[in-house]
Formats: C-alpha cells, sequence, structure tokens
C-alpha cells in the first residue's frame, strides 16, 4: 500500500528545468533513500513533498487525503540545515511546534521530554538554542520533525553534518523509527542507505534514473568483481589483464585495479593462472558483489 | 485560536527576551519628555551656556500647554516612526531569510495567523510604548505648564495611535514582500515620507488623506473641536491599514518560504 504518489512531477527555477518529471510512490512502512549526486535535485524534490515550494507541474497525492487538505500534519521534516529560534531553550522550541502541530500543552511537553531523551539531548534541554553545537541542532532538529508522530518523516541529509559517533547513533535511532514511520531521507553517503533502507530512488539530473529495492537493484546489476592490488605499479599489468577473455573491462582507484568479469569461476582461474605464470606481485586479490556505490556509479554514468 | 494565541504568546516572549519590552518604551518616555524639560528650562539652558550678551532682548512667548504637547507628538511621528520602522522591519523577513520560518509553516500552521500574530504583537509594543511615552510627556506638561484635559489627551494619543499603525502595517507588509529587511525598513519609511509630502504639498485635494490625520488631532488638541475631516481621513487610515495587511499576507502566501 502505498503511503504518498508522486505524479509527473516537475519544478522550473527561471526557465530552468531542475526536475523533469519523477514519478514514485512509498510503501508505508518502509524506509526509502533518496540518493544522487550533489545538484540532482534531491533537496527541491523534498521541498516541494513537504509543501515548502510548489511544484511546477504533476501532483502529489497522500493517502486518504483529497485535493486541497492540508497534507503538512501528516509529515514532519528536516531540513539540511535547519535553524531555530537561538533565543528559545531546547525544550522551549519542541513545546512551541508541539503545540502549533494541534498538541495540547500538557502533551506537547511530555513528547518534547521524550524526544531530548530519545535524541540524547536531555541534558541540554533548559540551554539556549544558540548555544547547541552543529549536532545538537541536527538531533533537536530530527526531534521537531517527530512531534507530532508523522505519518511520513522526511530528513535531508540528517548524518552528512554528523561526526561518526553522531552518526551512528542517528542511523540507530532511524533503524528504531523505521518501525513506526515511513521514511524518506536524501543523502550522498550511500553506506548509510544501504544500511538502513529498504527501497533506493536514484536520482540524476532531475531525473529518477533507476529505483527499487537493495536486493532488486543488485540483482539488477549483477557484475562479478576482482579486486586487484599489486606491490608496484597497476598500470603495468593493465593490459595482460584486458587481454583475458572473461574480463569485460577495468577501472583503477588508487592503487587497486577492479576488474568486471563475465563469469566468475573462469576469471578467478584464468586471472591467477596468468599471475602465477608471469610471477605478479600481488597483494590482494578479492572477488567482491556490487555494492551500493557500484550500482551508483553505473547508473549516474549512463 | 489555540494555535494563534501560542503563535502570539511566542512573539510577546521573543520582544520579552531582546529586551524590546524594556528599550522601546524608555524610547518614547525620553523622545517626549524632552519637550515640556526643554521648553521650561530653556531661559536657564541659554544662562548656563554663557547668556545672552547685554542688552540683547530676546522675547519668547512661553508656549501653551497644548503646544508642547503637539511638540512632543512630532517627536513621535518622526523618530517614533523610525523606531517603529527599525523593530518591525525584520518580523517577517528576517525569520524567512533564516529558514525558521521554513521550519515553522512546514507545520500545519495557517499563513494568515503566522502574519497576524506578529502584526498584532507589534501593534501592542507600539501603542503601548506610545502610551507610557505619552503619557509621561502629558505628566511633565502638567506639572511645569497646565494640565491638558485628560479627554484630550486620549483623543489625541488614539488619533496619532491610529497614522503609527498604518505605519507600522505598512513595514509588516513590505517586510512579507522582501527578504532583506534594510529593503523594506527603506521602502516603509520612503512610503511614509512620500504620504506626508504628498498630502502637505497637496493639501487642498489630500483632505481626507491618513497623513493629516496628526493636523487635525493638533487642532483638536488646541480647539476642543473636532474637525470635520478627521473622521473621514481616520476611516481612510484604518481601510489603508486593513489593505496593507491582506496584501502582506497574500503575498507572504504566495512566497515560497524555501528557495534556491
Amino acid at each position: 500500500m502505498s503511503l504518498i504518489e508522486i505524479k509527473g512531477l516537475k519544478k522550473s527555477f527561471q526557465g530552468r528545468e531542475v526536475i523533469k518529471g519523477l514519478n514514485f510512490s512509498l510503501e508505508k512502512g518502509k524506509c526509502t533513500a533518496l540518493i544522487g549526486p550533489n545538484g540532482a535535485g534531491k533537496t527541491t524534490t523534498l521541498r516541494m513533498l513537504s509543501g515548502l515550494m510548489n511544484s511546477t507541474e504533476g501532483t502529489i497525492v497522500f493517502e486518504g487525503t483529497k485535493k486541497g487538505d492540508d497534507i503538512r500534519k501528516f509529515i514532519g521534516y528536516l531540513p539540511q540545515f535547519p535553524v531555530f529560534y537561538d533565543w528559545m531553550s531546547g525544550i522551549e522550541f519542541l513545546e512551541y511546534v508541539g503545540k502549533l502541530s494541534g498538541l495540547s500543552k500538557k502533551v506537547a511537553c511530555e513528547r518534547a521530554l521524550h524526544l531530548l531523551q530519545v535524541v540524547g539531548i536531555i541534558d541540554a534541554k533548559k540551554k539556549r538554542i544558540g548555544k547547541y553545537s552543529g549536532g545538537m541542532k541536527q538531533r533537536l532538529g530530527i526531534a521537531q520533525a517527530l512531534i507530532h508522530r508523522p505519518q511520513l518523516l522526511m530528513l535531508d541529509e540528517p548524518v552528512s553534518a554528523l561526526d561518526p559517533f553522531g552518526r551512528r547513533e542517528i542511523l540507530e535511532l532511524l533503524e528504531k523509527l523505521k518501525k513506526e514511520t515511513t521514511i524518506l531521507f536524501s543523502t550522498h553517503i550511500l553506506n548509510d542507505a544501504e544500511e538502513i533502507c529498504n527501497q533506493i530512488l536514484f536520482l540524476h539530473n532531475g531525473q529518477l534514473v533507476e529505483s527499487g529495492s537493495m536486493e532488486e537493484l543488485r540483482e539488477r546489476y549483477q557484475q562479478s568483481r576482482i579486486d586487484i592490488i599489486f606491490q608496484n605499479n597497476e598500470e603495468n599489468y593493465k593490459d595482460v589483464l584486458k587481454g583475458l577473455t572473461e574480463v569485460e573491462s577495468i577501472t583503477s582507484e588508487g592503487k587497486q585495479l577492479r576488474i568486471y568479469v563475465n563469469d566468475i569461476e573462469l576469471a578467478r582461474r584464468e586471472i591467477l593462472r596468468e599471475s602465477m605464470e608471469r610471477n605478479w606481485p600481488l597483494v590482494k586479490f578479492e572477488v567482491s558483489g556490487m555494492t551500493l556505490e557500484d550500482v551508483f556509479m553505473k547508473v549516474v554514468g549512463k | 485560536m489555540s494555535q494563534w494565541l501560542t503563535l502570539f504568546q511566542k512573539e510577546l516572549l521573543e520582544m520579552w527576551r531582546n529586551f524590546k519590552w524594556i528599550w522601546v518604551p524608555i524610547t518614547f518616555i525620553l523622545l517626549g519628555v524632552q519637550e515640556p524639560l526643554s521648553s521650561h528650562f530653556m531661559p536657564q539652558i541659554i544662562n548656563s551656556l554663557g547668556g545672552l550678551p547685554d542688552g540683547a532682548v530676546i522675547k519668547i512667548p512661553p508656549p501653551s500647554a497644548q503646544e508642547v504637547l503637539i511638540k512632543g507628538l512630532s517627536q513621535y511621528t518622526s523618530i517614533g516612526v523610525l523606531i517603529i520602522v527599525l523593530t518591525t522591519m525584520g518580523l517577517l523577513s528576517g525569520e524567512r531569510k533564516s529558514g525558521v520560518a521554513a521550519m515553522i509553516l512546514v507545520k500545519p500552521v495557517s499563513y494568515e495567523s503566522y502574519v497576524t500574530s506578529k502584526w498584532v504583537g507589534a501593534m501592542l509594543l507600539m501603542w503601548g510604548s506610545f502610551l507610557i511615552g505619552y503619557l509621561a510627556t502629558w505628566y511633565y506638561t502638567g506639572i511645569l505648564f497646565k494640565w491638558v484635559p485628560i479627554s484630550d489627551f486620549f483623543a489625541s494619543y488614539f488619533y496619532y495611535g491610529l497614522w503609527l499603525t498604518l505605519a507600522l502595517t505598512v513595514t509588516i507588509s513590505l517586510s512579507a514582500m522582501f527578504l532583506t529587511s534594510g529593503m523594506a525598513g527603506f521602502l516603509s519609511l520612503a512610503i511614509v515620507i512620500l504620504m506626508n509630502v504628498v498630502t502637505s504639498s497637496l493639501s487642498n485635494w489630500m483632505e481626507w488623506s491618513p497623513a493629516q490625520i496628526t493636523t487635525y488631532a493638533n487642532k483638536l488638541l488646541l480647539t476642543g473641536k473636532i474637525p470635520d475631516s478627521l473622521f473621514p481621513s481616520s476611516l481612510l487610515a484604518l481601510v489603508c491599514t486593513i489593505i496593507f495587511l491582506l496584501v502582506g499576507i497574500f503575498v507572504f502566501k504566495r512566497k515560497e518560504l524555501a528557495s534556491s
């Protein structure tokens, strides 16, 4: 069952089309990642879904609502750079947005305390937000997005601004939230998406270039790969490797050669035999599967 | 309604936390009170500055209490308006520019409530500060000159307030239109000054101009009679205020909160 359905969504700025017709739907209870390089249109898409920006064309239909209904009460949104009233304390701000979302004073207060606990800044609840660090603001941002128990939680780059510990904690938090609400978040950190998302949307130049679940994508782009590192300059071996029958293409990444092959069994035998005969100084020989990064590179490179 | 009250309470709290509730009334007191004080102590002031040369005779008739009050009021329509514009111009544009407006309006908050809560908050600060400041002026004028009837005081307070309300609403409206508060402030002052200039240079055709309210209110103070055109021009000021407010809300709704 889909919670929200997007059809033919377009957006132009001064005649320049930034979003060129998106069609997708988000399934209830799933966690979806919106992935794309910088400037792909991730933020613009999220802003249109949250109602902060009008679409030039297209429709956004929220399940169970009619045209013209205020869908903001179903949505929790965290912008990429959340801004607060610096003169308020954390708890004051949460209570404020809670009351604005229609909670009673008492419920807003309870909910605010609970969320401050959940995002781990309960100790700073009475501190002015102006004195918060970047990470604390990000956490407060997530708390404010959750205050009215939205059906759809949209997060714009929620972990990009955090240090590794903060990132870990927020990802764990999202893992927990996944069970309660539908999540859509944008990121360019592919590991994060791979870790917690069921669904992936690839956005490139304002178009949806690929989408599906992690497994589907893996299957679709399945291609076996062997990574090799040599003790000396890897360029010396490229030509020989390219000549092998099972090798399809080679890319180098630092000192590492990525060899995309047709049949992993045959290729492994072929490359190892070759290296034995020629006495190659191998440092690393690894058979690896497709990561999201590979899919990303492939999709975007198209 | 409860949502509007929440927004309104936040405005009051913000004005308290950034000390607007303290410095604006104090400024309004100083602005007004200086008139009766300096008028009354003018001879002493001249003496302490070395006095007049021997033989020089300057006769300054002591001003009436009403004239002193009118001088005080003229401070509110010049520097007072400046202060009102300065404290109001960032209310909408500042929040939109910083992005906090987007944080709030992504919640199910009505745009009308958002704008009007700020408008009422700013009005309260203006009317309150003006009352305190003008009351102090009236008090000192009473002590140092003569007591002006309190009913005349309130009548002139009310009509001058209408004019200040219009200036404030113009500022709010422009603050909704421009992202830079400086631009909103500059244009608000320009509009207020333009209204004054056009009204005074074309006074024959501008009998009902809102900018005439202050002239009529002065007459009311001096003569105790209500000038004929006071009501029409007050009504016109109210109508303009409402139009500016509605335009402000309309523009604010149409503007996209996030721009890139």
